[in-house]
């Protein structure tokens, strides 16, 4: 009763004109940005995010506008998947399969519509899944001191080590280059400058905004000119636009499922939208026997992965709102916007900020609800906007990234170290560092610092406080079998499957 | 290699992180951890990752071909010299600026190009000064015009 009148509550925050709006433009604009190959839900948060800021929205609203982006970038990255082929953001990759092969035969209304309810029941089964689970957790996370913390942290990064991108040593390079930038500034606890060089700008350390955009804004556009081959044209969308009913029985019982597992993979720290809609994707087509036509155009390929990249990405709002621990690069940024308006994420987050946090949740049903009405009969309009010539969109984000960064200090300072920062974060994703780890290390430093030094303060300076209570220790057994269990599980499959190839 | 150099990159920095941060004390202490162990931690570790990338092998990475890194690299200066000029051009120059050469790399005529700059420049000044309320710089050039 308690969670219902809450929820009441966060409807009334999410429903005033002005949030409906905010999440409207927000749902608009994030459908956009995912569509455009290059820009996904991170860069479209990075940018936002400082403008937000700076027109003074009041926290509630400027997190409705990031989380109606975010939720708006899931639903969005299908369109250019199913149409051009390429995926909009990182979650669509396995749309392409059978997204587009089925735009080949005509049939890219239909592929739309599916895929448009499959994300709408994603996100509605994951909204139910944070009303019903994100306060449990909160109230166990009360219990968590100092050392619980740091053991927490230490394993939403080494769950990043394990799940993200080819190498171990490079997620924690990355990691480890995140905290380092982390360190820079005033040390809060004893008022040393720490690695300042004597610069003011830098007395505060680099802001979070700075970093963020030079990494994912900056290097993005890149990477963009590096790939750039002209313009694709996309497949004209003729025919029907509608499913019809024998589409939708037959994928029906996919898309429930995928949005269940998508939900589940997404509360995991760690793996995002990407895997949830792999893992869904192969998962129904072993399920589906020897009566299907996956990779060449089925509809349950296209529904499972939208299902489950957009309950994923619900998903991985649990841990950023319940713990303050970011699992996603995405929430990350968002923990960012919150620390922006000086509020600590974290299990008192319930308890501090009901309005926030029920806000944000009413915001994500009210969210998937627009979104899913804008989805369908617009999509035609959405279509023009692929066909945006990249010589003035790439200028366009350019400038808008810039006055992102100008807007927090307004200063030529930073908008030459995020400038900076964009050059090195594009020799790294050349290279194959992973970002999101990087991210991570420098949203989580300084509080993986503040908890390690209060827990050592409270054992004076024993370090077995880290390993002493129960949650503490079946943390850190969690951080590492996640760093160790998927590389051993991929070393079976590979001794398994050697003997079959000879 | 690239790895490797960039390796070895990391093995100086988190050096000269070491040397840096030996002598973060606070003055007055009253807690066991003082402000310099974190660091110390990160940047030792960062060694240890960094003499990993030196000594193991790995799959060579794949640079774009030199015209296309060229171009990238002319992209990057252009960035570079956008945020340098930014405050001191006043957003709409600067932006109109930037945009042209940048609309080039991106298969932009000529014209395409001067168009974008100056539509890019003048509407998202509009959109975000006066819509929005995000202050932009107008330019010292342009700062005694306005009085």
């Amino acid at each position: 009763m308690e969670i219902l009148s809450h929820l009441l509550d966060g409807f009334a925050v999410a429903g005033t004109p002005t949030n409906l709006l905010i999440c409207l433009i927000g749902a608009f604009l994030g459908t956009i940005i995912g569509m455009l190959p290059g820009l996904g839900p991170i860069n479209g948060v990075a940018i936002l995010l400082p403008i937000a800021y700076a027109m003074r929205l009041p926290p509630e609203s400027a997190l409705i506008l990031l989380a109606a982006v975010y939720s708006g970038c899931e639903f969005g990255g299908r369109i250019s998947a199913i149409l051009i082929n390429v995926p909009g953001d990182a979650g669509a990759v396995m749309t392409t399969l059978d997204g587009y092969p089925m735009a080949k035969n005509g049939l890219a209304g239909p592929a739309l519509s599916i895929s448009a309810v499959a994300s709408f029941t994603g996100a509605i089964v994951a909204t139910v899944g944070i009303v019903a689970f994100a306060p449990l957790l909160a109230n166990w996370a009360l219990a968590f001191g100092p050392a619980e913390y740091f053991a927490l942290m230490v394993l939403a990064l080494s769950c990043l080590g394990g799940l993200v991108g080819d190498s171990l040593l490079k997620a924690m390079v990355g990691v480890l280059i995140g905290l380092m930038i982390a360190c820079v500034g005033i040390d809060a606890n004893s008022g040393v400058y720490r690695f300042t060089f004597d610069l003011l700008h830098l007395s505060d350390g680099i802001p979070f905004i700075v970093v963020v955009i030079g990494l994912f804004a900056v290097s993005e556009l890149m990477l963009m000119l590096q790939s750039h081959h002209g313009s694709t044209t996309p497949v004209e969308v003729t025919g029907r636009t509608m499913f019809n009913m024998q589409e939708f029985m037959l994928a029906k019982w996919t898309i429930l499922r995928s949005s269940v597992v998508g939900f589940f993979v997404g509360v995991l720290p760690g793996a995002g939208a990407s895997i949830a809609s792999a893992m869904t994707y192969s998962m129904e087509r072993r399920m589906a026997g020897k009566d299907h036509c996956f990779g060449e155009g089925d509809v349950r390929g296209v529904a499972a992965p939208e299902a489950a990249n957009n309950a994923s990405a619900y998903g991985s709002l649990i841990p950023m709102l319940t713990l303050g621990v970011p699992g996603s690069g995405t929430t990350a940024v968002m923990i960012g916007a919150l620390t922006l308006y000086n509020i600590t994420p974290g299990p008192t987050l319930f308890q501090d900020q009901p309005g926030i946090v029920w806000g944000l949740i009413a915001s994500l049903a009210i969210c998937s609800v627009m979104l899913v009405l804008m989805n369908i009969p617009l999509v035609k309009l959405f279509v023009k906007f692929l066909q945006i010539p990249n010589w003035v969109l790439v200028p366009g984000v350019a400038a808008v990234s810039m006055v992102g960064v100008y807007a927090v200090h307004g200063t030529t300072f930073d908008l030459i170290v995020g400038t900076l920062l964009g050059g090195f974060g594009y020799l790294l994703r050349v290279m194959n560092f992973p970002m999101a780890p990087f991210i991570l290390g420098f949203v989580l430093g300084d509080m993986m610092e503040q908890n390690l030094r209060r827990a050592l303060s409270i054992s004076n300076g024993e370090l077995n406080i880290l390993f002493s209570s129960p949650i503490s220790i079946g943390l850190w057994v969690a951080a590492i079998a996640m760093l160790v269990g998927p590389r051993l599980a991929k070393a079976i499959e590979m001794r398994r499957q050697r003997p079959a190839v000879i | 290699m690239s790895e490797r150099i960039f390796g070895a990159f990391l093995l100086l920095l988190s050096v000269g992180g070491i040397f840096v941060g030996w002598d973060l004390k606070a003055p007055i202490s009253y807690e066991p951890v003082g402000p310099r162990a974190f660091p110390l931690l990160v940047f030792s570790l960062l060694g240890v990752c960094a003499l990993g990338l030196i000594l193991t092998r790995r799959e060579a990475t794949e640079w774009a071909p030199s015209p296309v890194l060229l171009r990238v690299g002319a992209m990057f200066l252009t960035v570079l010299a956008y945020a340098l000029l930014f405050d001191k051009l006043g957003f709409v120059i600067s932006t109109a600026l930037m945009s042209v050469p940048l609309a080039r790399f991106f298969g932009g005529t000529w014209r395409q190009a001067m168009l974008a700059g100056t539509g890019l420049g003048v509407l998202l000044f509009l959109f975000f000064d006066r819509l929005l309320d995000v202050v932009l710089p107008v330019g010292y050039w342009l700062k005694p015009l306005l009085g």
